[in-house]
């Protein structure tokens, strides 16, 4: 029984080889993914103060959500909604209560991605409060791209637009039915 | 002989227990129901109006009667005044002398109106310019619940948490004094009360996680006197040595620390936004706590002093004489702001000196004002949250099944957060001897989140839906007339929309509501009949008035803007835009006009004569 | 000589495996212990029975064949009786260990004893939420990941989790309880003595299930009762401003600390983090060097973990870990 014996031989070395070859590989990648996909960083420059009377600005403004390539950027977004109090101002269902609606397409300070970003980071005029000290940037984006999931907000090309009030133009300003 | 005696003893024994338990005759038109009456104390003239409730004593009631339940028919808008500003309308103008006074909700402008010209006039506006940051700490919207008159100034709270003083003469500012932090989340909504010679103010925030309080301050300064919390140590909670509460677990030592979870009482709310009632012969004020913070019962077990409770308090000092707590470790966000309303009204044949209190747990408590004790606890509208009151122990009995846990979802659960009554103000009329209040007709549906606290942002936790009690959008609201001797409704008009007016009740036998789809109406006080409707331009969360003018005719005010609360029926067909309009009713509609006016024939005002 | 050596080893190996941290055969409190005795009677009666059939078996192989067997099989009645005999043992020693079994799972729920101290236990990814019961509602207060319990005394825990399914086990003091969300699970464990036993998840609960652990400090009853009053001291009394405003700004909102408004939930309790004896779940030792690497590095030391990366300054760090080892 030679040949017998050959063969299983053969497959325990195999397995052996195996086994071992995938404990490396996963050692050594298993936690690549977890280390973000670095739009952590805070060299994004963004522009500071209010909407209004904006003159052009440089590209930057115009960057689109970095979380936007994180499948999990919206649930972890929505955790955060919640545990953040923002459920408590905006409402459970981000219409809106002690805060405004966040899922229609009217916006007090811009609802392009980085205008959203800058509004929880720096805080606004009528109450928000500001989160830049309090959160990670990875988590503001997070926030973003959930009310970005919510229909309401407008890509990040129409930064200009936004800015120089002419989103009617554009149809992109559609009549919300009740704001208040 | 014996036997015969017997049988007349007994049969003298069954009718004199049949004659104490028959029904009380029923009243004919000129009979009290329950007996009560009231001091007047604290009213201006007869055709003022110079405080938010008219009275120390709370009772909303005119003694006018040149319009009455015979032609309140022909009652007409007079004229109207539009303040220019957005949010809910919730204060009553007051009428002192000649000058009307109201202030708008934020931004706070405060208008002197001069009635002796053609109306509207304005003698001056006065901008406070308030931070507008407090727009996105205030729960309910940005209102003015109020503002209050005395010694030649108009006092009222701005909406970052501070109060202002205004020479009612010239709108010029006198003081202004800072209360508290806004960026805390601290607001103040509530309508100053002055009375005792001194102002007395509390905070808002009770979604917010606020350490609540009630202040007393110098009306000519503006100098804090004393200030009383409503969670803490006894020494905060100015609890000494003349505090008597009448149940037993409400006696002991810190009782606003031990019945919370470890320091959790700095957060604990409790604050006081509601209105507030003064009894010059006890010498007490009387006000309610709002809900403990956070609004997630199951992250803080204990009672929960001092929330959801009533303080009688000195006013010179701010000690505490007696406090009564509603609803201990409150669950479901029921205040224990509302009003007290004071009455005097005999209870089981002994007259009693007593406060009626509609509380948002639905119950209507008549207590003995000088002690504490609940005499009556019946409930005023549909509940489901408390399966009785256990008089001896002063407590509600909770339903376990109604307990929120987090996570968990409560399928119905009435009333609502915001109760079958909030704090729109009921009216007393002597006449009739009954209390006349807006009501809801809704419950929610309830799922519990935890929650941090995080400064500034709510500590809050309640995701909800509310709809109609039968559930298929029925009636949100309703009008009702209360016995507080016997807690008995007397009568009630169901409406389709929630009536968060105030209520004020006249000498000619009308009551007057608001709702908040916008339909303004004078009922009979002795039976209910509608007899008088107008819709107008807003929903109306106002309090209305009602004051003789310069040209001896008499008007009723109320102010139209939906806002507060309301808004939670904000998707229902017919709920009406926002507004801020003063609309003010005269018989006819007659008023004083002006001389090139093509319309009118004379130029003198015209005596008024009833019809 | 080869089996001598092969017992001795595996006996080093044992009692090796009972003095670690994890080692449930040397159990410190009545639960442990009666299930340890439980575990070793039912390995001694396998052995035994696999020794018995073992035995048995061998023997049927190696029987010679007696001559006169023909094609058909031998006696058939006394390889019924064999067979009788088998069942009858394996019936009687399996009901046995079916009693013995259920004896002492009842005995681990044993209720007659009144709990010492009830604390809530809420596992979430990937800490420890402890939560201090009690019947006047002041003296509830929340800790997280250490878990000090009065020796010589049962104390009853009610296991909840926030997320998904972990497992509470404290090898040396009690047997595994899952802790499943929306449930309430029950355990009552008990130190025989004063010591610290370790902890660890034990159900898979994501990325880090590995690196969740926590400690169980026994105290005598007395010390027990000092630090619990400890606990409910706000944070200490002269603290530095600037430090509880960097605090603040970037740890509130998701940490609390009993005496500042710092109420976040989201994240362990930080009250009294001075006087812990490791950081994240059981896996650094609490020093000064650990809490700086924590707060720089979060995800490298845990990678996943919901602590996030919080690119502090140097300045910010040293001045946040001088204040969390202050927190005694």
């Amino acid at each position: 029984m030679k040949l017998a014996r050959l063969i299983l031989g053969g497959i325990l070395i195999a397995a052996i080889a195996a086994g071992v070859t995938g404990w490396i590989l996963a050692s050594q990648n298993a936690y690549s993914h977890l280390m973000g996909a670095g739009y952590d960083s805070t060299s994004t420059m963004l522009p500071l103060g209010d909407v209004a009377g904006q003159s052009a600005s440089t590209p930057p403004a115009d960057v689109a959500n970095p979380a936007s390539s994180d499948p999990n950027a919206v649930a972890e977004g929505h955790k955060l909604f919640i545990s953040m109090n923002c459920a408590g101002c905006h409402g459970y269902d981000a219409k809106g209560g002690m805060g405004p609606d966040l899922t229609d397409t009217y916006w007090r300070y811009g609802g392009t991605p980085t205008q959203i970003y800058q509004s929880i980071a720096s805080g606004r005029p009528k109450g928000m409060p500001s989160w830049g000290k309090k959160l990670p940037a990875r988590s503001i984006w997070q926030l973003t791209a959930y009310i970005q999931s919510l229909g309401g907000s407008f890509p990040a090309n129409a930064y200009q637009a936004a800015v120089q009030g002419d989103l009617a133009d554009k149809g992109q300003n559609k009549g919300a039915s009740d704001q208040q | 002989m014996r036997s015969l005696f017997g049988a007349v003893g007994l049969a003298f024994a069954w009718a004199s227990s049949a004659i104490a338990q028959a029904p009380p005759p029923a009243p004919s038109a000129h009979t009290s129901y329950s007996g009560a009456s009231a001091t007047f104390d604290g009213a201006g003239k007869r055709g003022e109006w110079t405080s938010q409730a008219r009275d120390y004593a709370n009772t909303r009631y005119s003694p006018l009667n040149q319009i009455n339940a015979g032609n309140v028919a022909t009652l007409k808008i007079a004229w109207t005044f539009s303040d220019g500003t957005q949010y809910g309308h919730e204060g009553a103008p007051l009428v002192v002398g000649d000058t009307m006074y109201l202030v708008t909700p934020y931004p706070n402008i405060a208008y002197a109106l001069d009635l002796t010209k053609p109306s509207p006039s304005i003698k001056w506006s006065f901008q406070p310019n308030p931070s507008p940051t407090a727009i996105g700490k205030a729960c309910c919207d940005a209102v003015l619940r109020g503002w209050a008159y005395a010694d030649g100034k108009l006092i009222y709270n701005l909406l970052d948490a501070h109060t202002v003083a205004v020479d009612a003469q010239t709108g010029k500012e006198l003081w202004r004094a800072k209360m508290d932090d806004v960026d805390k989340g601290v607001t103040m909504t509530m309508s100053a009360f002055a009375a005792d010679g001194k102002v007395f103010v509390g905070n808002s925030g009770g979604e917010m996680g606020v350490n609540g309080w009630l202040a007393a301050l110098d009306i000519g300064t503006g100098k804090e006197l004393w200030r009383a919390h409503a969670v803490g140590p006894d020494k905060d909670v100015l609890i000494g040595q003349g505090f008597n509460p009448f149940y037993p677990w409400m006696k002991g030592k810190d009782l606003g620390v031990t019945t919370w979870p470890a320091d959790m009482w700095h957060t604990g709310a409790g604050s006081s936004w509601g209105f507030i009632s003064y009894d010059p012969e006890q010498k007490l004020v009387f006000y309610g706590t709002s809900n403990p913070g956070p609004r997630v019962p199951a992250q803080r077990p204990g009672d929960n002093l001092w929330t959801s409770a009533m303080f009688a308090r000195d006013p010179a000092t701010g000690q505490a004489k007696w406090a009564y707590q509603f609803t201990p470790h409150d669950q479901w966000d029921y205040d224990g702001i509302n009003e007290a309303v004071l009455l005097d009204m005999p209870i089981d044949g002994k007259m009693q000196k007593t406060l009626v209190h509609f509380d948002r747990n639905t119950y209507a408590y008549t207590i003995d004002r000088t002690n504490g004790e609940v005499l009556v606890a019946k409930n005023f509208a549909y509940q489901n949250w408390s399966t009785g009151f256990d008089m001896k122990t002063g407590r509600p009995i909770v339903d376990p099944a109604l307990e929120p846990k987090p996570g968990v979802k409560l399928d119905r659960v009435c009333p609502p957060d915001i109760g079958q009554k909030d704090w729109e103000p009921p009216a007393f009329s002597p006449n009739t001897g009954l209390l006349y209040v807006g009501v809801f007709n809704i419950c929610m549906g309830l799922t519990d989140h935890e929650v941090s606290y995080i400064p500034g942002t709510p500590y809050d936790g309640m995701e909800m839906q509310r709809f109609s009690v039968d559930g298929k959008d029925g009636n949100w609201g309703g009008f009702i007339a209360w016995d507080p001797a016997h807690g008995k409704k007397v009568w009630e008009i169901p409406e389709k929309f929630m009536v968060m007016s105030g209520a004020i009740a006249t000498a000619g036998d009308l009551v007057f509501y608001g709702t908040t789809d916008g339909w303004f109406r004078a009922a009979d006080a002795w039976t209910g009949k509608i007899l008088w409707s107008q819709k107008l331009g807003s929903g109306v969360i106002g309090q209305p008035i009602t004051y003789t003018g310069p040209d001896g005719r008499q008007y009723v005010a109320v102010a139209t803007g939906v806002g507060g609360a309301a808004m939670v029926q904000k998707s229902r067909a017919g709920f009406p835009p926002r507004g801020n309009t003063l609309y003010v009713f005269s018989l006819n509609g007659d008023a004083i006009q002006a001389p090139e006016s093509p319309s009118s024939g004379s130029t003198a005002p015209a005596t008024a004569t009833p019809q | 000589m080869k089996r001598a050596v092969a017992g001795l080893f595996s006996l080093l190996m044992l009692s090796n495996c009972a003095r670690a941290p994890l080692g449930y055969l040397d159990g410190a409190g009545p639960a442990a212990r009666s299930i340890a005795s439980l575990g070793w009677g039912l390995l001694g009666i396998s052995v035994a029975v696999c020794l018995i059939t073992g035995a048995l078996l061998v023997f049927s192989i190696f029987r010679r064949r007696s001559q006169t067997d023909g094609l058909g099989g031998g006696d058939d009645r006394s390889a019924l009786r064999w067979i009788g005999v088998g069942l009858s043992i394996t019936t009687v020693l399996l009901l046995a260990s079916a009693v013995w079994t259920l004896w002492t799972v009842r005995g681990l729920s044993d209720t007659s004893r009144a709990a010492a101290v009830t604390i809530d236990v809420t596992g979430q990814q990937w800490w420890w939420e402890v939560r201090y019961r009690s019947d006047t509602p002041s003296r509830e207060f929340s800790t997280a990941n250490d878990l000090v319990i009065p020796a010589g005394v049962p104390v009853q825990l009610n296991l909840r989790s926030r997320d998904v399914v972990h497992s509470f086990w404290v090898p040396k003091l009690a047997g595994k309880m899952d802790m499943i969300p929306g449930q309430t699970n029950r355990i009552r464990i008990e130190a025989d003595r004063p010591g610290i036993y370790r902890g660890q998840c034990s159900e898979f609960c994501g990325m880090q299930h590995a690196q969740m652990a926590f400690f169980v400090i026994a105290l005598a009853p007395a010390d027990f009762q000092t630090w619990w009053n400890h606990q409910l001291e706000p944070a200490r009394s002269d603290p530095d401003a600037a430090a509880q405003q960097t605090f603040m700004e970037h740890c509130a909102a998701c940490h609390a600390i009993r005496g500042l408004s710092a109420g976040g939930i989201l994240g362990p309790n930080l009250s009294h983090f001075g006087s812990r004896r490791t950081i994240a779940a059981g896996i650094l030792p609490n020093d000064s060097r650990n809490i700086a690497l924590w707060l720089r590095d979060s995800q490298g030391v845990k990678p996943g973990s919901k602590m996030p990366e919080l690119h502090l300054a140097a300045n910010e760090v040293d001045t946040l870990t001088a204040y969390l080892e202050g927190l005694k």
